[in-house]
């Protein structure tokens, strides 16, 4: 069932059967998202730079839980010595990346008018912007080394290290007096915010998520053809 | 009592090879001093505006010039095969990969504990603040030589990039740096900070042999 996760011809023939509903899928949430977004009620104080949210809070998201995606292949591709795990952790380093800078630019187009500077030397924005120095530093090892093997792993080895970043990340507001708010959306407790604005950015999180899907899985299949090509 | 007898040769050996290169400690030690000097000069000799900050200055300053030995950690062993034979004679590469930390940390992040009291001078740092910065290094500096150890092992067979192995150190050094500038800074009980700092220590030397051993052990076999 789960085959496709770990086998990279499975994985080409899954993602030929599902690319096309899945583009249909995005497009969809996407249109459904930005009119949710265009209904969404302003608030109170901040007016209309609320909406900034409905960008920062998805590719915060998917900023973190690609790095944890990576942790994981790294793990499994360590620990059973399973090839496409390093092509994943190869191909969706840079899509991390991009995501972890769009929700810096976007905090910070959201704190100027907010809380009055671009920048803060906050928690959690010091440990997201050491994130996104992690995610350039894997995109340089893979240019570094000659040997794929070596390169492979070093990188795994690299990963794990730095996912003690994470639960940093995840906890900061909680640990430390921060600037930035704590979490809305908990799994735990009932959402601390307006079910109008929660739909909307729910939508968008399956959007950026969707979109994010789509990008790695087009990244995927190319290094698989092109690993099949030079053996 | 072998194995013990194998840790005082690896470390006679050690010392042999540190009275031989000891000019490159000296020169590390002057980088410091000098960078200092350039510091200062840079920002003027406001002696209030120093001492405010010092401490910080100081710290950034011996964690860059003490990066710059970490290089030569794994380096010469790997080039000359020595790391093979000391696996051959019984040591695993986790026990080497432990013992060159512990070495690295005695003959050159011990030296940079002497030069702090200097250095402070300079800065017109209190003893309370000199006292406190020695603590937090001794402890920061073990962290250090833990990260250069994973660095220098992951860079062995790294021939075009020579400069992110000192990212990768500046990467993982930003959590001590901030807990011992903090330690510092804070007037009055920094027994938590210090805690914490400890904590950070324990994780990576848990670490470091271990991630250290994989990456020798793969530069080995694809030498």
């Amino acid at each position: 069932m789960l085959k496709f996760l770990v086998n990279p011809s499975k994985f080409i023939k899954f993602s030929n059967f599902i690319f096309k509903p899945l583009i249909i899928v995005t497009l969809l949430s996407f249109i459904v998202g930005l009119i949710y977004i265009y209904k969404s009620p302003l608030d109170y104080q901040q007016g209309l730079t609320v909406k900034i949210m409905y960008v920062h809070v998805p590719s915060a998201y998917l900023a973190i839980l690609i790095y944890a995606i990576m942790t994981i292949y790294s793990i499994i591709g360590l620990a059973f010595k399973i090839p496409l795990s390093f092509i994943i952790n190869k191909a969706i380093a840079p899509i991390g990346a991009i995501f972890t800078l769009s929700c810096l630019i976007s905090g910070s187009m959201w704190g100027k008018p907010m809380w009055g500077t671009w920048w803060v030397w906050d928690a959690r924005l010091t440990s997201v912007a050491i994130l996104f120095i992690a995610y350039l530093i894997i995109i340089f090892l893979n240019q570094t080394f000659e040997n794929r093997e070596v390169r492979e792993k070093i990188i795994a080895i690299f990963i794990l290290i730095g996912s003690i970043n994470l639960p940093i990340i995840k906890f900061s507001v909680d640990w430390w007096n921060t600037l930035h708010q704590p979490a809305s959306i908990s799994k735990l407790s009932s959402p601390s915010i307006d079910i109008t604005m929660l739909q909307p950015l729910l939508i968008m999180i399956l959007a950026f998520s969707l979109i994010a899907v789509i990008i790695a899985i087009l990244r995927i299949k190319a290094e698989i053809l092109i690993r099949k090509k030079h053996l | 009592m072998l194995i013990l007898k194998k840790i005082t040769l690896f470390f006679s050996r050690e010392l042999k090879l540190f009275y031989s290169k000891i000019t490159d400690l000296f020169s590390n030690i002057l980088f410091f001093f000098l960078s200092i000097f350039v510091f200062i000069f840079a920002i003027g000799t406001d002696e209030q505006l120093l001492q405010t900050i010092g401490v910080g200055i100081i710290w950034v300053l011996l964690l860059l010039s003490s990066t710059l030995s970490t290089r030569r950690i794994y380096e010469d062993d790997f080039k000359n095969g020595t790391l093979i034979i000391m696996h051959m004679s019984g040591l695993s590469y986790e026990l080497i990969a432990f013992l060159k930390i512990i070495s690295h940390f005695i003959f050159f992040q011990i030296p940079f504990l002497i030069s702090i009291p200097i250095a402070g001078l300079f800065f017109n740092l209190n003893i309370n603040e000199i006292i406190v910065l020695i603590i937090t290094f001794s402890i920061g500096s073990l962290i250090f030589s833990c990260l250069g150890s994973i660095s220098a092992s992951m860079n062995l067979l790294n021939k075009t990039n020579f400069s992110i192995g000192s990212l990768i150190i500046l990467l993982f050094s930003i959590p001590v740096i901030i807990f011992s500038v903090g330690i510092i800074n804070s007037n009055d009980d920094f027994s938590s900070l210090l805690n914490l700092l400890f904590g950070i220590a324990l994780v990576f030397i848990g670490i470091s042999p271990w991630s250290s051993a994989t990456c020798i052990k793969l530069a080995i076999r694809n030498k």
